[in-house]
């Protein structure tokens, strides 16, 4: 094979086809990686919205006691301020333009980071929310069905009880990283596959 | 802005065989190397004013669209995008080659079996570029920027081969 000839055949090739006119420079949506995760992210700043507003609701259908009342205004307090943080978090990434224009290496590293940071706070936000919602409906049970479950507790053995921490935390483990695998990890894949192409001695 | 796009309709046309040449080594599919071209059409144009002619405009280019190519995402559900709808973009005839560049025509469907960073360094060695800047733009050593063109280009050879054609 020659590499030669081929060289001037490839730069002989003239491409066939119209001008690339205007109309190309106005499509809004790029699919890049990194623009596929922005996408996503900025659909769920409105579900979580949406979510936090129906929250607002559930004192009034549920009819709460005043104490859990206090208790659920509490909840719903830190659970806002976290979102806000994250979210304020995600904005920033969000605007955060990036530069094609490095070289590969630079580039791709970039992306990759920036991306795996980026789904490691989407996984430590949904922890957070997790851990607030196990945390008030064990309040709510403490303190609306206390008879009930101090009943139910003291039959359970402390071992049995830790264990059921555990297999709860587990799956809340489980649940938020395969989420965040199932909707941001097949980008995170295709970069760090040309990540490791690069690497490769 | 008319005129910052205008100049950059120019310079790209001019230069836009760079963009078919990647669309058609990234691609296998027509349709996917539309949606190529179109996104590195776009990503061109959102880095353009990045670009300060401290270097020469397609070597600025070449970093583009390769990166764009390098990292760019299949779309999932096709759907042609409202801009282009009224507008006839004859971006790849896959008929064009038939015949005329038969050696091409080998040469893009041997290219699909590399990897990324593969397709990349032939892409770079086929457009004339050095090691050294075969290694700047890839952010790697030159001598490692060698070794692995060296290696491409008989894994190319052999891909060749294989597919029942020597030249």
């Amino acid at each position: 094979m020659n590499f030669d000839d081929l060289k001037n055949e490839w730069n002989a090739e003239t491409p066939e086809g119209s001008n690339i006119s205007t109309n190309m420079l106005k499509i809004k949506q790029a699919h890049t990686p990194i623009d596929k995760i922005r996408a996503k992210m900025k659909h769920e700043f409105f579900y979580q919205l949406f979510f936090l507003a129906l929250m607002t609701f559930i004192p009034y259908l549920a009819d709460f006691s005043s104490t859990v009342n206090q208790v659920y205004l509490m909840t719903y307090a830190i659970t806002c301020g976290f979102t806000a943080y994250y979210f304020f978090k995600f904005y920033v990434f969000y605007k955060n333009s990036y530069d094609l224009s490095m070289d590969t290496r630079k580039n791709i590293l970039w992306f990759y980071y920036e991306m795996k940071l980026n789904i490691e706070l989407y996984k430590a936000l949904t922890y957070i929310v997790a851990f607030i919602v196990v945390g008030f409906m064990s309040a709510y049970l403490f303190i609306e069905k206390a008879s009930v479950f101090t009943k139910i507790l003291t039959k359970l053995s402390p071992v049995y009880i830790l264990l059921n921490c555990f297999i709860t935390i587990l799956i809340i483990g489980a649940i938020t990283e395969l989420w965040a695998w199932f909707y941001y990890g097949k980008y995170l894949k295709q970069v760090k596959k040309v990540v490791d192409e690069l690497d490769y001695e | 802005m008319k005129e910052t796009e205008d100049i950059f309709l120019n310079l790209i046309n001019q230069h836009k065989a760079i963009i078919h040449k990647i669309s058609k080594m990234y691609m296998k599919d027509a349709e996917e190397q539309r949606d190529l071209f179109q996104e590195i059409v776009l990503q061109l144009w959102k880095a353009y004013p990045g670009f300060k002619g401290n270097s020469k405009f397609t070597t600025w280019m070449y970093r583009v669209c390769l990166n764009t190519a390098l990292i760019y995402f299949k779309k999932d559900n096709r759907k042609p995008d409202k801009a282009l709808l009224d507008e006839n973009i004859d971006v790849i005839d896959v008929n064009e080659n038939e015949g005329k560049e038969e050696k091409l025509t080998y040469l893009y469907a041997a290219v699909q079996e590399l990897n990324a960073i593969e397709k990349a360094l032939v892409f770079l060695f086929l457009e004339n570029q050095s090691h050294r800047e075969i290694a700047e733009n890839l952010g790697i050593s030159e001598i490692n920027a060698r070794v692995k063109l060296n290696r491409t280009k008989e894994k190319l050879q052999f891909i060749i081969k294989k597919n029942g054609y020597e030249f």
